[in-house]
């Protein structure tokens, strides 16, 4: 009859939402350390079958807790997005119990995040502002890496590296500076002189705001007087170059580096480890004390060492133009933000807390970042950030017990 | 013929089921409501966008008030000082989505008319599909092929051209003035993209149009002696008018709104000149430019500031087109109207 079909299919749906309810938990999840593998060769030409043992690499740990139980959730910046997904991929062996989750929205909706307590911590490379650390209560700001912003170019018909200084950077983006033959650019680069064309310097710059661009603009505001006055320092800035009618905006580091690859006789600014995986040309910058440098770690170190005593209490510190010799002038912290007092679930807060320490200890995840390009922290500024750490306490009780 | 076999059904009237069922049986009732519910929730939608937005931009309201938006040779847009001017990227908005429309409509035009008129029985629907499956195309998709592809081998090129032809005319030589930047991006490169995305929505609705007028209009043409082509140009397009307008206000709406291809090839530069030939910014691309990132809470405002007149101006715009249809749809037949 019609009515028993349709008792029929509810009482069918009603059972499978019950079972599935009913489903058993998850079991803790064994941790297998090496694994043997069968592989076939061809040894002159009849097949051989040899057995290989694969250890699993780093060291996995055992833990009381179920695999995969806690999830911790960050967001932000993109600067350190590259180096934040291998430690969250290596943290899974250290303490299989915590899954980590980074996404790149940007430094903007990272603060916003972690104000409205959407997500456990976040990754921002622009500084929160004082209204912002009001709004969150007890925000800290920990760096966790450096990295470098570099000038990158594409001129036609020069094959050897640029050099360039802050006074050509500022001039060439507020459109004094307009074509590539210009005697200041000369002037640094003799031997590359008859190469410059007499061409019209495209400068493409961020059109979306970004801790790039904040950390570019800072350099340019801390080593050259008249851009300090006039567009001044900032995630999103208007670019006297726009005006001037040779500016060019791409979204994303992406977008500035598919600008300069296409356009002839550019020039733009992305982060070093971009410019390293896409083998984009940059140039050399001269730093404050008048020598040439090229960006890598060691001029990175070099630019930390020399602001080293620099931080607020805040723990946040700018590091362009620095003094050093080696020191690369375009440079900058990015940082982690964590609610210091009012985390709500204290063992999400003592696995954050955790894998921080691990990141910044752990010598596997510093040679993982600087084989993308950054750089970690001096022990004098890694001693203050593990002690910040150590201050992080949940319901009372600080959460670092180890 | 078999005798029909009859069953006795028993009902029980006082079961839950029956009385649920007899509630069904007015089922009219219930639906218009339900429908009705659903066209009124639209409306209420468009309002409730439209207070958000207005709300949002208040602080930017109270402190650039008309200023925002007023034609202006030197307008800055500075996060920093917080002096903002949006008449650049209403400017790029209008010229790029008129000159998208410009370059379009002769030609979505012409493929209607193939379509409809021309066209072996054969090509006319693999063809008619060839043309809708244009629109299916990701917008995202138009603008890495813009980039990679069409600005450089095709856009840049013409752009030095037409500064060449058109450049020193007076008053036209405006539009043409400067030179195309190298890598292409400008408002022409967003406007001939522009272009090639809305000419599947008007072809499509043109040539329905079209093909709904019915063949005693073409076999009178026929009969007092005109040509195919004096069918089509005196007495169908005329007839299918309304229509046609209302495709164009189709078209028109997708390119003031259309954001993703347009911010990838326009330059995202805010400058001086009226050019189409050098880069510029639309209303769309600064706010999914800036938005994620906004400098502080004045920046936002200012930026929501912009949406507001970018929904103003697409309503606007749609309720002159609709009243322009209403007028000539007076005058047309039933089954040309849109």
């Amino acid at each position: 009859m019609h009515h028993s079909k349709t008792t029929v299919l509810a009482l069918v749906l009603l059972a499978s939402v019950l079972l599935a309810a009913c489903a058993p938990a998850a079991q803790p999840v064994e941790i297998i350390k090496t694994v043997q593998v069968e592989v076939t060769k061809m040894v002159q030409g009849t097949p051989q079958v040899e057995v290989q043992v694969i250890t699993a690499t780093p060291e996995m740990k055992p833990t009381d807790l179920p695999a995969g139980s806690v999830t911790i959730n960050g967001a932000g910046a993109t600067f350190p997005l590259p180096v934040y997904t291998e430690w969250n991929y290596a943290f899974q062996y250290v303490d299989p119990a915590v899954v980590i989750n980074y996404q790149g929205i940007g430094s903007g909706g990272g603060k916003k995040g972690i104000i409205d307590r959407t997500i456990d911590y976040a990754g921002s490379d622009s500084l929160l502002k004082d209204e912002e650390y009001e709004k969150g209560g007890d925000l800290q700001m920990l760096p966790i890496l450096a990295g470098a912003v570099v000038p990158i170019y594409n001129i036609e018909g020069v094959t050897k590296t640029l050099t360039l200084d802050a006074n050509t950077l500022a001039g060439i983006y507020s459109g004094a500076i307009k074509n590539w033959n210009d005697e200041a650019i000369q002037a640094l680069n003799p031997e590359l002189a008859a190469q410059l064309p007499d061409k019209a310097i495209t400068a493409v710059h961020r059109s979306d705001g970004s801790g790039t661009t904040e950390i570019f603009t800072k350099f340019l505001a801390a080593a050259n007087e008249a851009w300090k006055a006039a567009p001044g320092a900032g995630s999103a800035i208007e670019w006297p170059v726009d005006k001037a009618g040779n500016g060019i905006g791409g979204k994303g580091n992406q977008g500035v580096a598919v600008n300069v690859l296409n356009t002839k006789n550019s020039i733009g600014y992305v982060e070093l480890s971009y410019a390293l995986a896409n083998k984009i040309a940059f140039a050399q910058m001269v730093n404050a004390s008048g020598q040439p440098v090229k960006a890598d770690a060691d001029s990175l170190a070099s630019a930390i060492a020399d602001f080293s005593s620099a931080f607020t209490d805040k723990l946040t510190t700018d590091i362009v133009n620095g003094s050093g010799a080696g020191s690369w002038p375009i440079a900058g912290y990015t940082y982690i933000i964590l609610h210091m007092n009012s985390m709500e679930d204290c063992l999400k807060a003592q696995k954050v807390v955790e894998y921080l320490k691990w990141a910044l200890t752990d010598p596997a995840a510093a040679g993982r970042a600087a084989d993308l390009g950054y750089t970690v922290l001096p022990s004098a500024v890694q001693e203050k950030v593990l002690a910040k750490l150590a201050e992080v306490t949940c319901n009372g009780q600080p959460v670092l017990t180890k | 013929m078999q005798p029909i076999q009859m069953r006795a059904v028993s009902l029980n009237t006082s079961s839950l089921s029956y009385k649920i069922r007899k509630q069904l049986r007015y089922g009219d009732k219930p639906w218009s409501g339900l429908l009705i519910g659903m066209a009124g929730l639209v409306v209420l939608l468009m309002f409730a966008i439209g207070l958000l937005i207005w709300n949002g931009s208040a602080e930017a309201r109270l402190q650039a008030g008309l200023a925002f938006i007023l034609p202006t040779l030197d307008a800055s847009w500075n996060p920093i000082t917080e002096n903002y001017q949006a008449w650049p990227f209403i400017y790029g908005t209008l010229a790029t989505s008129i000159s998208a429309l410009a370059i379009a409509l002769p030609i979505s035009l012409g493929i209607a008319v193939f379509l409809s008129e021309l066209c072996p029985e054969w090509l006319r629907q693999p063809l008619g599909w060839m043309v809708e499956l244009l629109a299916a195309i990701p917008s995202v998709i138009y603008g890495l092929w813009g980039i990679y592809i069409f600005l450089p081998q095709i856009v840049a090129p013409l752009g030095s051209l037409m500064s060449e032809v058109f450049g020193s005319l007076p008053a036209l030589g405006l539009l043409f003035s400067g030179s195309i930047p190298e890598s292409g991006q400008s408002r022409l490169a967003a406007a001939l993209i522009l272009s090639i995305m809305i000419t599947p929505t008007i072809a499509a609705v043109t040539r329905d149009v079209l093909l709904a007028i019915s063949s005693s209009q073409r076999e009178a043409a026929f009969a007092l002696g005109s040509t195919q082509w004096e069918t089509i140009w005196q007495v169908l397009l005329p007839y299918g008018l309304s229509g046609i307008l209302g495709a164009v206000i189709l078209g028109l709406g997708r390119a003031l709104g259309e954001t993703m291809a347009v911010t990838m090839v326009i330059g995202n530069s805010i400058e001086g000149s009226a050019s189409l030939l050098r880069p510029g910014y639309t209303m769309s691309s600064v706010i999914a430019n800036e938005f994620a990132e906004a400098y502080n809470a004045m920046h936002t405002s200012a930026l929501i500031y912009v949406s507001v007149i970018l929904f103003i101006l697409s309503v606007l715009i749609n309720i002159l087109a609709r009243l322009m249809v209403w007028r000539v749809a007076r005058q047309t037949p039933q089954e040309a109207r849109a």
